[in-house]
C-alpha cells in the first residue's frame, strides 16, 4: 500500500514569553501513515494539536524534530515541491477583502501558475462546482459565512492537489450549510480520489467523512483506526432506550445488577448496562414491579464522542490503551 | 530553466502586480497615498519656498527632495503591501502555502510600486513645472531615468526591510511601512544638505544609497556632490544592501516556518 503521508516522531514546543522562556508542547511524538486516496480525520478537543499537525503535514510549520514525508518527498528538505502537490482549506476562511471570490480565484490560481484560457476554464468550473455563481463578482468582506467556505474549498482545488488538507471545514457553519460541506467533500474525493486530511472537533463529521481516525489529545495521538475498529476497542457498554409511563425508581436502577449509569426524564429513560442480553429480562421486569409501563424499548449505539471520552479517560488515568 | 518553468515565474509575478492593483482601485485609503499626500505635501513645501522668496536652485534642491521623498514612499509601500494586505486579511497561509518564492513575491510588488510611483512622479514633475516652474528635464532623460532608477532600487530595499519587520514582529511592525521613508527624510537631506547634519547622523547619511542619488540629480542643478563618484556609491551600496537583505528575507520567513508565525497571522 502506497503512502502519501508519513510522519515519524513529530515533536513541536511552542515558546512566548520573555526569551521564550514560557514552553508549550504541542505535539509529541507524532507517528502517522495516510494512505493514497483515504479520507483521514484528526480528531481531537480544541487546542490538542490538530491544527499544528496539519499545518506541518503542509509545510507551513516546521517540526523541532522529526520526518515528514508527502507523497515521497521530504518535506523538510524540498517543501516547494511539496508545495505544488497540496492545497489548504480552512473553516473561519480569510482571504483577500476587496477582492470578488473570482478575482481571488484567479489570484491564487496564478500563485500556482495556471495560465490564460486555462485559468479561466479552472476558476468557472470550480465556481460552478461550489455554487458560487451568483456572488461571484461580490468582494470576499460581503460574503455570507458559508459562501466564504465554498469560497475556501473552491481555492483548495485550482492546483489540483493529490493531497487536500482541510482545517475544521465546518466550524462556525449553520447545520444545514454543514451538512453540504461534507456532501462537498466527499462528492470531490469520490470524483478525483484525493487524499483527504482533515481535522475536526465534531465527532459526527468525523464518522461521517473519514475512513480512519485518530484522535488527538494534549499533542499525543492516542489511537488510530477505522470509526467502526475504534468503537468495539472501546466497550464500555451497551445503551438501552426506553419509552415508558408511570413512574420508574431511581434507587431500584441504582442498585440493579450490570447498570452503570443511567438518565431518567418525564416519559424517557437511558441505561448503560455491562451486557444487554444478560441484563435486559431482569431490568424489564424490575421496571415493570416498579409502575412503570413499557412503550417501547430500543438499543442506542455508542457514537464517536464516547469512544474518544473513553480513551482520553484511560490516558489520564494511565489505564495504557487498547490500539 | 525551462520556458514552462519561466512563464509559470512570471505569471506568479504578475499575481502580485494583480492583487495590490486591484486593492489600490478598491481602497480609497490606496488612492490616497498616489494622489493626496503627496501633492498636498507638494504644494505645501513648493508654497513654503516661494514665501522664502528662495532662488529657483535653491527651490529646484527642496523639489527635487520632496518627489523623491513621495516616489520612495509610494513605491516602498506597495513592496510592503504585499505582506500587509495578507497580514490584514488574514489571509498569509495561503500566500506561503503555494509554491512562490519570495522572488516572485518582492518582485510582482515592486512593479506595480513602480508603476504607481512613476504616476506621482509624472503628476508632481507637471505641477512642479506648472505651479513653480521647475524644469525637472532639464538634466536629460539619461540622468533623469538613472536617478529614478536609484529611487525605485532604495524603495526595494526600504519596502524589504519592512517586509522582514512583519514576518519578525507580525502586526505590530506595520507601523514601519510609513515611519521609515520618513526617518529616511530626516537623514538623507530631503531638503538641506548633508553637510548640516551632526556628525553621526551625517555619517548614517554616507551608507544610505538615497543620499548620493539625490546628490547626484541635484548636481544639474548647481550644487555639486560632496563625495564622487556619487552613482557608484549609490548603486554601490545597492547592491551591499539588496543581496544580504534577500537572504535576511529567506531566513526571517524560515523563522515564521519554524516559531509559527505564519499560523498565528492567519487566525
Amino acid at each position: 500500500m502506497a503512502y502519501a503521508i508519513v510522519a515519524e516522531g513529530i515533536y513541536k514546543t511552542f515558546r512566548s514569553g520573555w526569551m521564550g522562556k514560557r514552553k508549550k508542547e504541542a505535539l509529541k511524538n507524532i507517528e502517522l501513515q495516510i494512505e493514497e486516496g483515504e479520507i483521514f480525520g484528526i480528531l481531537g478537543p480544541n487546542g490538542a494539536g490538530k491544527t499544528t499537525l496539519l499545518s506541518i503535514l503542509s509545510t507551513l510549520l516546521l517540526p523541532d524534530r522529526g520526518k515528514v514525508n508527502i507523497l515521497g518527498i521530504d518535506v523538510l528538505q524540498n517543501g516547494h515541491r511539496v508545495r505544488e502537490k497540496v492545497n489548504i482549506s480552512s473553516g473561519n476562511a480569510n482571504f483577500l477583502w476587496s477582492l470578488t471570490v473570482k478575482e481571488n480565484l484567479h489570484f491564487y490560481g496564478m500563485l500556482y501558475g495556471l495560465m490564460g484560457k486555462r485559468r479561466e476554464e479552472k476558476v468557472e468550473g470550480l465556481i460552478e462546482l461550489f455554487d458560487l455563481n451568483e456572488h461571484r463578482d461580490v468582494p470576499f468582506d460581503r460574503l455570507s459565512t458559508g459562501m466564504k467556505q465554498r469560497l475556501s474549498l473552491a481555492k483548495s482545488l485550482l492546483n489540483d492537489p493529490e493531497i487536500l488538507f482541510l482545517d475544521e471545514p465546518t466550524v462556525g457553519l449553520d447545520p444545514d450549510v454543514s451538512v453540504r460541506i461534507r456532501e462537498k467533500i466527499l462528492s470531490i474525493h469520490h470524483r478525483r480520489k484525493m487524499t483527504i486530511l482533515l481535522t475536526t472537533h465534531n465527532m459526527r463529521e468525523a464518522e461521517s467523512l473519514c475512513q480512519r481516525l485518530a484522535f488527538l489529545k494534549r499533542g499525543e495521538i492516542l489511537t488510530t483506526g477505522a470509526p467502526s475498529d475504534l468503537k468495539r476497542m472501546v466497550r464500555i457498554g451497551d445503551l438501552l432506550k426506553i419509552k415508558f409511563k408511570g413512574k420508574i425508581s431511581e434507587d431500584e436502577l441504582l442498585h440493579a445488577e450490570g447498570v452503570i449509569n443511567f438518565t431518567i426524564s418525564e416519559e424517557f429513560c437511558e441505561i448503560m448496562v455491562d451486557d444487554i442480553e444478560r441484563r435486559l429480562g431482569t431490568l424489564m421486569t424490575l421496571l415493570s414491579q416498579g409502575g412503570a409501563s413499557i412503550e417501547k424499548i430500543s438499543f442506542g449505539q455508542m457514537d464517536l464522542e464516547d469512544v474518544f471520552i473513553e480513551f482520553a479517560k484511560e490516558t489520564d488515568s494511565d489505564m495504557g490503551l487498547c490500539v | 530553466m525551462s520556458l514552462s518553468s519561466l512563464q509559470k515565474r512570471l505569471i506568479q509575478i504578475w499575481a502580485f502586480v494583480f492583487k495590490n492593483w486591484i486593492m489600490t482601485k478598491r481602497n480609497v485609503f490606496s488612492l490616497f497615498e498616489i494622489l493626496f499626500w503627496p501633492v498636498v505635501g507638494f504644494f505645501s513645501v513648493g508654497l513654503l519656498t516661494d514665501f522664502l522668496k528662495l532662488n529657483p536652485d535653491m527651490s529646484g534642491f527642496i523639489l527635487v527632495g520632496i518627489i523623491a521623498m513621495s516616489v520612495i514612499q509610494v513605491c516602498q509601500i506597495d513592496v510592503a503591501y504585499v505582506l500587509l494586505y495578507d497580514l490584514w486579511s488574514k489571509s498569509i497561509k495561503h500566500t506561503f502555502i503555494a509554491p512562490v518564492y519570495l522572488f516572485d513575491l518582492v518582485s510582482g510588488a515592486w512593479l506595480i510600486g513602480i508603476i504607481r510611483s512613476f504616476v506621482v512622479f509624472l503628476l508632481l514633475s507637471f505641477f512642479s513645472h506648472l505651479a513653480f516652474g521647475f524644469d525637472f528635464l532639464r538634466p536629460g532623460i539619461g540622468p533623469l531615468l538613472l536617478f529614478l532608477l536609484g529611487l525605485f532600487l532604495t524603495s526595494v530595499i526600504v519596502g524589504m526591510s519592512v517586509c522582514i519587520l512583519l514576518l519578525l514582529f507580525g502586526y505590530k511592525a506595520d507601523v514601519a511601512a510609513w515611519s521609515l521613508t520618513s526617518l529616511m527624510s530626516l537623514i538623507c537631506g530631503i531638503y538641506y544638505p548633508i553637510s548640516i547634519l551632526p556628525f553621526p547622523l551625517r555619517e548614517i547619511a554616507r551608507v544610505i544609497p538615497l543620499t548620493y542619488f539625490l546628490e547626484y540629480f541635484r548636481s544639474f542643478y548647481g550644487f555639486g556632490p560632496e563625495m564622487n563618484p556619487v552613482l557608484v556609491f549609490g548603486f554601490g551600496l545597492i547592491a551591499v544592501y539588496l543581496i544580504p537583505e534577500a537572504l535576511l528575507l529567506k531566513m526571517v520567513l524560515h523563522r515564521a516556518r519554524r516559531i509559527g508565525t505564519l499560523i498565528k497571522l492567519s487566525e
